[in-house]
């Protein structure tokens, strides 16, 4: 017989040892997941592993340890200057009776912010609760009681991070040096219980008492609060923005000196080792009564046992009231996808809360709390307007455009038993995300508007590039959040993976410098970029949509227009670096401009044709085909070159056309090596990027014009400003014929004859 | 109608469903039987366009599962073995959606969806939200979706696995009766007491391949007894198992 068996009841350092790793185990778990996974795990209906996001995520945490540590500080700083008499010195040693009332003030926000944090970070919205198994295991209820606290307390990565570097910061100012930490750590722990301790009565109150829908809706709001107390403890901490809770802590009342914040504060800051202890003691004694009051009214709460409450539950309506509001949204011609959407979206707060309340809250409290001026700045300056306004979007963009099939979920085998393809739906979901997220930035263009000292141009172009971006990053969002999800994922934190959500971040910041560029010329070439940008993610997601369950399947490669932005990105960089070798310091002769055209083009040819036929690519461009027809190629390019060649004499007629030839590199400036690089070079490697694999990519997706107009666009802005008519309409021309002959011979004549056309003319005008 | 052509799919090295050719003709109960983890589920993923033939192909009314997914899909219906359902949304409305994804107009959907689940005597909790459901009130629903826009080909992976006796004798008659009315019907199952009754042929899958095809008389000839469809199957997958014991030593 073994002491166990006496009582019958595992003990409670045992139980609590086990659940604190277990609990342990658990986030060594979540946090290692997807690096161990066995390629030939067929049980793994996800996505691959998330390896890339780990560095960041161990880098991260001394990181946030050392800020929080320093927000703190300044906090301290900021309570000193507000609540200590002016002129006063800063006292290392001990604090006044005011500064300590602050700072157990400043302990209690953070306390209450990390409280919030840790219910709203998603366990109550699980439907499952822990307890329920917990409480078949062979432990009395209130060991298991008692172990929960001692386990929560000790496992709580966000109470630790805010209130450990907080107490240590303390320790610091109360003139502790090395020993500082360990007091910090110490400190921090009774009141990281107590925070244990009310999550705990909450969390079990709460899902005895609601149902699963109604804790959904529940978390949301707490989390919506929790991130404004967040924003409220990192406040006192920032310069300029401390005022409104400097006035509170001023204004908190004495006894906080006895609560186990001000306990905390008064221990740590005492000087004398024997009144240090006492006042530990009393702190310890404190807390100990609350939480044996706290375990008491647990216990109480689960005299009827261990059981959530609502089981089953429905918001139960009569036939006629869901008639009614099936009706009211009749005017509106919305697809099925997109009423149930709004149907979710009206039900569900959480997803509410998560796609259009959070982004709200988290860029207007950059913006209030933030350093730049953009609070002051904006409804002066339009071009501040509008990037606020599309930033707001396109995060609000990222919780919901983003997660379009995270939000199908388990549900997603749905989408594959109806006789349309995936891709509708998505593009459904695109457009409906599209216009609502639409709504924030017009609020603010309306108040824009009316405060505004001037509406003009400025602010009507600014307005507009951002309206229009919105649209185009719905689609754009949606198409990385197929790559960037992972749908049947149990685990909230691993839905999404952060790689490429930081890209569709960082594609969103790249258009805030279209918003802001002076040059409406600069404006339109960033909007054709992200256009052409979400046309070729959406074209390369669309080619993912049939392999979306299937663990290890991957489509076909197929050329598409990614890879022809790639190649034309390769195209000009390899260019350049070719130039900077070549050129040196030297001058630009023609020679060299020709060689660096040609070695960065002869590059990019290559390398795309090695990566293709290593890839056993389907539809790579060829220069010879069936049937070339190369006159065809002569004719256009003759055609777009008479059109180059009236306008070019046009310009020529407006004196307009020297002082643009001489603003740009124009090939007549290269001399006799003009011509092999305008004859030669030019049509051969620009029609395999542009026509090849631009228009032939987009092609795949579009129709003959939509894929024609849109390469020749981007082909147009690639060259010199003034030519971008001309170029555009030989574009177009090279696109039609290159449809016509399936074969690269034709498009490149058109393009020599065009340049040869336009060459002699820029001669004979010049 | 059904046509599997060297239908074939691997996970790495591990091959789940091997060289697959199988015909199933118009008006069939087609019961695919097999031991947990024999590619049942797989096969029947890869018909509906969810897991794409690392190999071969599926094909339904000519038309591949893979490649023409969508047009399959006019004609099929489909239960998976654990229907999963959307958050915050009633019974009533899933099956409404489902209607009009079907390409049904919105008053013809939700009457339809009214029908149907009056139908399978879901009434009671048409206002409750799907994921609520039980195991079998899941099961009905989704065989509601799955016969909501009356397709020619029914595809049940496991159709009355965890149903209570009275729910899966329900779900049995309303299979029948879908066959009487002259759908082809594809199911995997291993509830051999349900293939029995139900199933005009079987075929048996073990680790990946197709060990027997026939009329439950041509199995039961096979293995020259006149046993119950248990005893065949035990028998055919043991054989497999004991040749395959005997290849690798």
């Amino acid at each position: 017989m073994t002491a166990r068996s006496h009582t019958g009841a595992v003990p409670l350092w045992r139980s609590t040892s086990l659940l604190i790793r277990l609990r342990l185990r658990r986030l060594v778990n979540l946090f290692m997941a997807g690096s161990n996974k066995k390629s030939g795990d067929k049980k793994r209906t996800g996505n691959p592993g998330k390896r890339s996001s780990k560095v960041v995520l161990y880098l991260a945490w001394p990181l946030m340890l050392f800020s929080f540590g320093a927000i703190t500080a300044n906090s301290v700083m900021n309570l000193h200057a507000a609540l200590d008499p002016p002129g006063s010195f800063w006292v290392t040693v001990e604090f006044s009776t005011a500064l300590a009332i602050g700072i157990a003030f400043l302990l209690f926000v953070l306390w209450t912010a990390t409280l919030l944090l840790t219910i709203g970070s998603g366990e109550l919205a699980k439907s499952e609760w822990d307890l329920e198994w917990l409480v078949t295991l062979p432990v009395r209820s209130d060991t298991l009681l008692w172990a929960r606290l001692a386990e929560r307390s000790i496992v709580n990565p966000s109470g630790a991070l805010a209130l450990i570097p907080a107490c240590v910061a303390i320790a610091w100012f109360s003139g502790l040096r090395w020993s500082a930490p360990i007091i910090g750590v110490l400190a921090a722990w009774p009141l990281l219980l107590l925070a244990a301790l009310v999550r705990t009565l909450l969390d079990t109150g709460l899902r005895l008492r609601m149902s699963a829908a109604q804790l959904r809706n529940l978390h949301a709001i707490i989390s919506v609060l929790s991130i404004i107390t967040m924003y409220l403890a990192i406040s006192i901490g920032l310069k300029g923005k401390s005022e409104f809770m400097l006035g509170i802590a001023a204004s908190m009342p004495d006894w906080l000196l006895y609560t186990p914040m001000g306990l905390t504060v008064r221990a740590i800051n005492e000087r004398s080792f024997v009144d240090s202890l006492l006042l530990a003691m009393a702190l310890v004694a404190e807390v100990a009564v609350i939480l044996w009051v706290g375990v008491r009214v647990l216990r109480h709460q689960l005299r009827n046992g261990v059981v959530a409450g609502g089981a089953r539950d429905a918001e139960r309506k009569t036939a006629s009231n869901t008639e009614a509001e099936s009706a009211q949204t009749s005017w509106l011609a919305l697809s099925a996808v997109h009423r149930r959407e709004l149907a979710l979206l009206r039900r569900d707060r959480n997803f509410l809360v998560q796609s259009l309340v959070l982004p709200l809250l988290i860029v207007g409290g950059q913006i209030l709390l933030g350093t730049s001026g953009v609070a002051s700045n904006m409804w002066t300056n339009p071009n501040v307007l509008a990037s606020v306004a599309f930033g707001l979007a396109a995060y609000s963009l990222s919780m919901s455009a983003f997660q379009t099939l995270n939000s199908e979920g388990h549900a997603l085998w749905l989408l594959y038993t109806f006789p349309c393809s995936i891709e509708e739906v998505l593009k459904d979901k695109a457009k409906l995300w599209g216009v609502l997220t639409l709504f924030y930035p017009l609020v603010l263009f309306a108040i824009g508007a009316f405060v505004a000292p001037d509406v003009g141009w400025n602010f009507l172009g600014a307005m507009m590039t951002a309206l229009l971006g919105i649209p185009i990053y719905a689609f754009i969002a949606v198409a990385l959040g197929v790559f960037g999800s992972n749908p049947l994922e149990q685990q909230p934190n691993q839905k999404v993976k952060p790689a490429y959500v930081y890209l569709y971040m960082s594609l969103s910041a790249l258009y805030i410098y279209a918003i802001v560029t002076p040059q409406p010329v600069q404006r339109l070439i960033f909007m054709v970029l992200s256009m052409l940008l979400a046309a070729a993610l959406w074209q390369k997601a669309r080619d993912q949509l049939g392999y979306l369950l299937d663990p290890d399947a991957s489509p076909p490669p197929r050329v598409s227009t990614s890879d022809g932005l790639i190649a034309a990105m390769l195209f000009f960089v390899a260019q350049a670096v070719a130039a900077v070798v070549i050129i040196g310091r030297g001058r630009a002769t023609g020679a060299a401009v020709l060689f660096a055209f040609s070695i960065g083009g002869a590059v990019t040819y290559a390398l795309m044709r090695f990566v293709y036929a290593k890839a056993k690519t389907e539809g790579v461009p060829t220069i010879l085909g069936t049937d070339s027809q190369p006159l065809l190629g002569i004719v256009a390019g003759t055609l777009a070159g008479a059109l180059g060649a009236a306008y070019l004499y046009g310009l020529n007629a407006l004196d307009l056309l020297e002082s643009a030839t001489r603003a740009s590199n124009s090939y007549t400036s290269l001399g006799l090596w003009t011509l092999p690089l305008a004859l030669v070079a030019a049509p051969l490697f620009e029609e395999f990027i542009f026509r090849g694999l631009i228009f032939g990519g987009l092609r795949r997706s579009f129709g003959v014009w939509p894929a024609a107009l849109a390469s020749a666009a981007l082909f147009a802005i690639v060259h010199p400003a003034f030519s971008i008519i001309p170029v555009f309409i030989l574009g177009v021309c090279a696109a039609v014929v290159y449809e016509r002959s399936r074969s690269l011979l034709a498009p490149m004549l058109a393009h020599a004859t065009y340049n040869g056309i336009v060459i002699g003319a820029q001669t004979f005008l010049l | 109608m059904i046509e599997f052509q060297q239908l074939t799919r691997t996970y790495g090295d591990f091959t789940a469903v091997h060289p697959l050719s199988l015909e199933i003709g118009n008006g069939e109960v087609f019961g695919f039987l097999g031991p947990n983890g024999a590619g049942k589920t797989t096969t029947i993923r890869m018909m509906m366009g969810i897991l794409v033939p690392s190999g071969g192909r599926a094909l339904i009314n000519g038309l591949d599962c893979h490649s023409e997914r969508a047009l399959v899909q006019r004609h099929v219906g489909y239960l998976p073995d654990n229907p999963i359902y959307y958050d915050f949304l009633r019974g009533r409305e899933i099956l409404q959606f489902v209607a009009e994804m079907h390409g049904m107009e919105r008053r013809e959907a939700a009457q339809q969806a009214r029908r149907m689940l009056t139908e399978f005597g879901l009434e009671e909790v048409v206002d409750e939200f799907a994921v609520n459901y039980s195991m079998g009130m899941k099961k009905k629903l989704g065989l509601a979706c799955a016969l909501i826009h009356d397709p020619a080909v029914l595809i049940l992976d496991e159709p009355i696995n965890g149903l209570d006796p009275r729910a899966a004798r329900e779900v049995q008659d309303r299979l029948r009766q879908a066959a009487a009315s002259g759908k082809t019907i594809f199911m995997s199952t291993h509830l051999l007491d349900m293939a029995e009754k139900v199933c005009t042929r079987v075929g048996i899958i073990h680790r990946g391949q197709l060990t027997a095809t026939g009329t439950l008389d041509e199995l039961r000839e096979r293995v020259n007894q006149n046993v119950s469809l248990e005893d065949v199957f035990l028998r055919l997958t043991e054989e497999r198992a004991a040749e395959e014991g005997a290849a690798s030593s």
